[in-house]
């Protein structure tokens, strides 16, 4: 072996989205015959998951499999490319847009000046919406006390009625069982039904219409320099299938999870076209706020919005 | 690296830059200066959390209730409930301990609470200095154990199990463990009455009993407005901790001790404890980083990797592995380490992960306690009277360990303890 | 036993206010202490403000919860200057006490400046994220956010305030070891 890098994660131990990550670190061993050796560590083991982006940098670890977003205090163009609530009805549209619409480009323009460097775009999929009352539409969010951890999930809801409520994610179970909150946008729906929150929360909406997180494998820039061209390129390749193997990995369990779900008499609620599309419309007067934020974040704006409207994806 | 931290911690060097020294050694000698900011890094994740928020405020109000005559009166007026049953008051302040656990899901708070108030006062009513230092911090530790707790929380996040699984698991072995607790300080006060004195018949009149009872009506109402607030779906479990501020408050005006003074001091002595207490946590949350960037993870995974077939002897070396980590480590950083290793086995082996989860809070409740690394015993130094030393605290811990370990014993050989056979 | 048995409801540990050896810095912290206790007072306050909005009015806000962990950070991270001004960090004593004057005296010394040199040492690894969080690559200052709906600078301030405290214990174990170290010749 030549290469060995560190990549931390920022999902648990037991966590599905871990397991398949260290499935694609193996398999980026296979694909060089050995030569790169990734080690994955769960969220939290080197330093907390909001800071790995700096601990990169540092080269304290070589690379992060992480949420984008989580970085939109540094940044907000991160916020706004990670989670454009409302873009995305199918995980096949972000990665031809980071593949093909200058998404990944994009993207490399963001990091590289932190000292980072984009590797390729993975998501969980469609988030479930965790509900402890019957949603519908857009309509039943009127007044609903929800958690929304990030600022454009947040300021979303808060614009379609709802009462977002800041609650880190280990206070949000006791506080949906005890009822000091509503709903939740959590995980994807398997992972929720894993941790008993529909045992608490009856009415999940299904499939999620609110966020699809971008997922970022990204490593240090000098580091990526310094691998010969083929490997940089086996590494682009194994991320993208990691990607395909993820979402379809994910959707199965999920099928599998709602009818599970259904069995133990939770009301799995699915939105119809017209209520996503309003929430849609809701949501889109809140990109065009998002991207006043900064410079790179009009340039996020400004190449979304076109590859959007060239794929008729905008109405 | 144990051996240092063990070394340097007899030097009498302030224990909080201990772990913070021997971090920065080794982040030094196996990476080099570079490696230097995650320990930094660690350290400002570890303060700017919401979790944490709920120690200063269990501390608050310790020392609102401490300056006014609330807890003086409270514990007057368990005497007085006790009567005549022999070591009456430690156990009223273990039962204590389970209302307060049931407030809370971490324990930094509970042990100073119980430290601050109900140490002082055992010892003013004569009771057994080791009994009663025992009695609050292995009471105190109790938060993790009974539900609502951040140990599960973590660890169904981490193993990807039901919380609520987990809660109501852990919710009998979490009695069963109290009740240990409250069957020894009555077989040691029956044994050996001088450790627990009782109020002579007669001692107290009638009236003057009735007067001190008043005592019990407002911390009762206090708790209810905290249990009621959580349990009735008001406010999350960090926020009830602020109600609870501010129904002692309000208990000090109604008894009209509160004014500037209370609230300063108290306030002031909050910052203390608690800049004692949150920098031990820093510096143990450094060596974790460190630890793990060592390659931790791998070390463990080295010990338990092929050690056996048989499923009862690697569950054994997994405690084995927990007790003597838990000597050295603080929770968190014991189940970075080992839950990605042995979560996955566990589940292999066909056992019960949502019992393993129990299992994993019970040696927690070890770690709290056993030396040289016990952050429960430290907690309670922090406001410990003068004269009370760590070696002390520690050799009285020493029983409660043991029957800590025997609650264990009994989850494992019983698991139908968490009510899941 | 129990009436005349002594009275520890008033004794504490530690000193209650900072001791001759942590200098006049170690006063001015001391006196600073109260600031940060307000800071709790007010996390305490805040905190039911927002349960009583969010439960009666139904209206939570979004500002209150980043405020208490702002207030409480910055109090955590001063916390352990002020209890390292009054030299009440918690210690084993087991073999300290076993020791004569002079050498406690050599041993709170070389501790002092053990102490100083690790704080030194970590004031800059901070100084490392403080200049990621306070300017952007481009060299602009943007004093890093929480990334939420309100999107408050405190990230930013706690990883500056961090590092400001770094440095004041780096000074303030100086100030202990040096003062140590002349008591002794003195
Ligand atoms: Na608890
Ligand atoms: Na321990």
């Amino acid at each position: 072996q030549e290469y060995s890098f560190r990549f931390q994660s920022s999902d648990p131990a037991g966590n599905a989205n871990f397991i398949l990550q260290k499935s694609w670190a193996e398999d980026v061993r296979e694909r060089t015959g050995g030569k790169v050796a990734i080690e994955l560590l769960p969220v939290n083991t080197i330093v907390a998951h909001t800071e790995t982006q700096d601990a990169v940098a540092a080269g304290i670890i070589d690379g992060h499999f992480t949420d984008t977003s989580y970085f939109a205090g540094k940044e907000p163009a991160f916020g706004l490319i990670a989670n454009p609530v409302g873009a995305w009805s199918d995980p096949q549209q972000m990665f031809d847009f980071m593949e093909n619409g200058g998404g990944k480009e994009l993207m490399n323009s963001l990091v590289e000046p932190y000292g980072l460097h984009f590797i390729g775009a993975t998501t969980p999929g469609l988030e479930a919406f965790v509900s402890k009352v019957p949603l519908d539409g857009v309509d039943d969010l009127k007044g609903i006390k929800m958690r929304a951890p990030e600022g454009m999930v947040q300021r979303v809801f808060a614009a379609a009625g709802a009462v977002p409520v800041n609650l880190p994610g280990s206070e949000v179970f006791t506080s949906l069982d005890k009822g000091v909150i509503d709903a939740a946008d959590y995980t994807v729906f398997s992972t929720n039904h894993e941790q008993g929150m529909h045992d608490i929360a009856k009415h999940p909406v299904y499939p999620g219409f609110h966020s699809m997180p971008l997922v970022e494998v990204s490593m240090n820039k000098t580091t990526w320099e310094s691998l010969p061209a083929d490997i940089q390129a086996t590494l682009e390749q194994s991320v993208s299938d990691f990607a395909r193997r993820q979402v379809s990995t994910l959707a199965e369990r999920d099928a599998v999870a709602v009818a599970a779900a259904a069995a133990d008499g939770v009301t799995v609620h699915d939105w119809s076209a017209e209520e996503r599309a309003r929430f849609r419309a809701i949501a889109k007067g809140e990109w065009e706020a998002a991207a006043g934020a900064s410079d790179a974040s009009a340039r996020v704006y400004s190449t979304l919005t076109k590859y959007l409207s060239d794929n008729g994806l905008l109405e | 690296m144990f051996v240092m931290l063990l070394g340097l911690l007899l030097t009498g060097m302030p224990l909080a830059f201990v772990t913070l020294l021997v971090a920065l050694i080794f982040a030094l000698g196996w990476f080099g200066p570079m490696a230097v900011p995650l320990i930094t890094s660690r350290i400002f994740s570890f303060v700017n959390s919401f979790v944490f928020v709920s120690v200063p405020m269990f501390v608050l109000m310790a020392s609102i209730l401490d300056r006014s005559g609330i807890a003086k009166d409270l514990f007057d007026a368990m005497r007085v409930v006790g009567g005549r049953l022999r070591g009456g008051v430690a156990i009223q302040t273990l039962l204590v301990a389970v209302v307060l656990a049931a407030m809370s899901g971490i324990i930094g708070g509970e042990v100073v609470l119980l430290g601050l108030l109900a140490l002082p006062q055992m010892l003013r009513l004569g009771y057994d200095r080791r009994l009663a230092i025992g009695v609050c911090c292995a009471g105190g530790a109790l938060g993790t154990m009974i539900p609502p707790s951040i140990v599960l929380i973590i660890y169904g996040l981490t193993a990807s199990v039901s919380i609520g699984d987990l809660f109501t698991a852990s919710f009998l072995p979490g009695l069963m463990l109290a009740s240990f607790y409250i069957a020894y300080v009555l077989i040691r006060a029956y044994l050996n009455p001088d450790i627990a004195p009782i109020p002579e018949p007669d001692e107290i009149p009638t009236k003057e009993k009735l007067r001190l009872l008043k005592g019990l009506i407002l911390p009762i109402l206090v708790v209810f407005m905290v249990l009621g607030s959580i349990y009735g779906g008001i406010a999350s479990v960090t926020e009830a901790s602020a109600m609870g501020v501010l129904g002692v408050a309000l208990s000090a005006v109604i008894r009209g001790e509160f004014n500037w003074e209370l609230l300063k001091g108290a306030s002031l002595q909050t910052l203390s404890t608690v800049g004692m207490i949150v920098w031990i946590g820093i510096g143990a949350t450094a060596l974790v980083g460190v630890f793990n960037l060592m390659g931790g993870i791998n070390f463990v995974s080295g010990l338990i990797i092929g050690v056996s077939d048989n499923p009862t002897v690697i569950v054994l070396v997994m405690m084995l592995i927990l007790f003597v980590l838990g000597m050295f480590l603080d929770w968190v950083g014991i189940a970075l380490l080992t839950m990605p290793i042995f979560v996955p086995i566990i589940r292999e082996l066909g056992l019960d992960p949502v019992w393993f989860g129990v299992v994993f809070a019970m040696n927690m409740q070890v770690s709290f306690l056993s030396p040289p690394f016990g952050p429960a015993a430290f907690y309670l130094k922090s406001v410990a009277p003068e004269g009370i030393s760590l070696g002390e605290i520690f050799r009285s811990l020493l029983p409660f360990i043991a029957m800590q370990v025997l609650a264990l014993a009994i989850l494992i050989a019983f698991p139908g303890v968490t009510g899941r056979w | 036993m129990a009436s005349d048995s002594h009275d520890f409801t008033n004794e504490r540990a530690g000193p209650t206010s900072a001791p001759p050896e942590a200098g006049t810095l170690g006063k001015i912290i001391d006196r600073l202490g109260i600031v940060f206790a307000i800071a709790i007072l007010s996390s305490a306050a805040i905190l039911n403000v927002e349960v009583v909005l969010r439960y009666a009015f139904n209206s939570a806000t979004i500002w209150a919860h980043e405020t208490v962990i702002f207030l409480t950070a910055s109090s955590f991270v001063f916390g352990g200057l002020y209890v390292a001004a009054r030299n009440a960090h918690i210690r084993v004593v087991l073999i300290y006490d076993l020791l004569n004057i002079k050498m406690r005296r050599l041993f709170d010394v070389v501790i002092s400046v053990i102490c100083s040199f690790s704080c030194a040492f970590f004031a800059w690894a901070s100084w490392q994220s403080v200049s990621r969080a306070v300017w952007t690559p481009e060299g602009h200052i943007r004093i890093e956010t929480t990334g939420s709906a309100w999107d408050p600078p405190t990230a930013g301030l706690i990883k500056i305030f961090l590092f400001i405290v770094l440095i004041l214990l780096c000074v303030q174990f100086a100030v202990l070891a040096f003062n140590y170290f002349r008591k002794r010749d003195g």
